[in-house]
């Protein structure tokens, strides 16, 4: 498979001469799901900063299509890891999935009803956005994503905070995204078993990174010992 | 009843102040949204810079005012992003350093300056006919860009990073906003004051936000509140033959102590 997609390439980030990231590298095809796990503190937020843009590598790039993430702004959604608004304020649902506007007929009101019957939320587009469980918004962020059919989805720790069924909810949705639209999906996330259950490829990272490639491959009981510590192990899920 | 619509200062202040509750009605609900009630205050009490300036070279002091209070507002914006200092850290500094060159400046104007107090407290007999088509044209530009940018001053106010993403600049709809207020405000000065303008800016949408579920409606039950605020409690200034700023500010104050426990209890 061509990884050539998303390049990421001798990435370095420090703050005030502390390295938070450095010689991350490391590339993706398009369709691929990529979870990236590490201890707390490892530079894995950062590394979704950096990839976003959002903040500037002190040296590397971060190639999306051969070009500049700022080439493929408009195809990149981000799903944080804590949305960060005041519940007081009076907004909809469907005023929040309607924030970006890519055309007449994707703004439909049938295009957003459709989106957010896809993610189990049909019934709620003329709820206060305040009011919705951490679920609910995270799966409405899904949804936004899905109405302007992005070509990379990236979420930090996208079922945090949230209740088992939560969890399963949203990754089989970001499962189905993957496999029905060919979505490229980076994930952040502390869980194991998600690596084992949804990852075509894995990350593994504390500062730098500790390995990189298939699950199966990658993940070897002296590279969680490195990350972890302790005795962590990957076990796979009997169906 | 209506007598004092035989006067023209109250026509001209009622009609100054339609313009002037539209505008902070509206800009307001972005600035509550945004958590930054403190900008209105501040660039409102640094704009006695802008007077100052004005009185002492005798220039126009509402486009003097206006013009200085521009240029503070970019540079609260500038000190918050490309410095380490928090927003109302800025906000403070440009607040008190603008309000000290103000009363310096005026501490070399020798003679009594009657035309500060009005800007200070606001006085509705000084608003000229002048002032009263450039509170308008500042309003109707204000409305007209929030209005045709609406989708994406409200994209970056919730989602600066999503809408970043989606292509927008954020940034640059976070500086319009801060130039917008800065206007907005030295449009209201003369009506309420400087010292309590800010209030018009958060107390509508204080109230607004508490009934209503959809951004647009709090936006239309922001403006509408303002308006009546700020026309109430210019009537009810004449009649009881009080300050107009500060009555128009009580008439906001009380409006919202009574809807909030009307809310409280109806809950």
């Amino acid at each position: 498979m061509d990884k050539s997609y998303l390049q990421v390439n001798n990435l370095h980030y420090s703050i005030s001469g502390q390295t938070i990231l450095h010689d991350i590298s490391f590339s993706l095809a398009q369709g691929d799901i990529l979870v990236i796990i590490g201890p707390n503190g490892s530079g894995k937020t950062t590394l979704l900063k950096l990839i976003l843009g959002v903040i500037k590598p002190d040296k590397g790039t971060v190639l999306i299509n051969n070009k500049n993430v700022k080439m493929a702004l408009g195809k990149i959604a981000y799903v944080p890891q804590k949305f960060e608004f005041d519940r007081n304020i009076p907004i909809t649902v469907k005023e929040f999935i309607a924030l970006e506007k890519c055309g007449k007929k994707e703004h439909g009101a049938r295009f957003i009803n459709n989106a957010l019957a896809q993610v189990g939320m049909a019934d709620k587009e003329d709820k206060k956005l305040g009011v919705l469980s951490g679920g609910e918004f995270q799966r409405l962020m899904i949804a936004r994503a899905l109405l302007h059919e992005k070509e990379l989805l990236i979420f930090d720790e996208p079922a945090a905070g949230i209740d088992l069924q939560g969890e399963a909810t949203i990754y089989s949705l970001i499962s189905q995204i993957n496999q029905e639209k060919g979505t490229t999906c980076l994930i952040v996330s502390h869980e194991l078993s998600v690596v084992s259950r949804f990852a075509k490829q894995v990350l593994c990272l504390n500062k730098s990174v500790v390995c990189f490639g298939p699950p199966q491959s990658a993940i070897t009981p002296e590279v969680l010992q490195n990350l972890y510590g302790t005795e962590a192990g990957l076990y796979n899920h009997h169906e | 009843m209506l007598e004092f619509l035989n006067y023209p200062f109250m026509i001209r202040a009622m009609a100054a102040g339609s313009a002037v509750a539209l505008v902070l009605g509206y800009l307001g609900t972005f600035i509550v949204t945004r958590r930054l009630s403190f900008i209105g205050d501040g660039l409102a009490h640094a704009s006695l810079l802008g007077v100052a300036l004005a009185i002492l070279l005798g220039f126009a002091p509402l486009p003097t005012a206006m013009v200085t209070a521009v240029i503070l507002a970019i540079l609260i914006y500038y000190l918050e992003r490309k410095t380490n200092l928090s927003g109302d850290m800025a906000i403070a500094i440009i607040f008190s350093s603008g309000m000290a060159l103000g009363l310096i400046l005026l501490h070399f104007y020798s003679g009594y300056q009657p035309e500060l107090m009005s800007y200070l407290f606001g006085n509705i007999l000084a608003i000229s006919q002048f002032d009263l088509i450039f509170i308008i044209t500042a309003s109707v530009i204000i409305i007209t860009i929030l209005t045709v940018f609406f989708r994406s001053f409200l994209f970056a106010t919730f989602d600066p990073v999503g809408a970043y993403l989606a292509g927008k600049k954020p940034w640059l709809y976070d500086l319009l906003l801060y130039i917008m207020t800065a206007v907005a405000i030295i449009a209201g000065i003369k009506l309420v004051g400087i010292i309590l303008v800010s209030a018009l800016l958060v107390i509508p949408s204080a109230i607004a936000r508490l009934y209503t579920k959809s951004f647009v409606n709090f936006i239309l039950l922001a403006i509408l509140l303002s308006f009546l605020i700020i026309n109430s409690g210019l009537i009810i200034s004449y009649y009881l033959d009080l300050p107009s700023g500060a009555t128009i500010v009580l008439t906001g104050s009380v409006l919202f102590v009574l809807l909030s426990i009307t809310k409280k209890i109806i809950k």
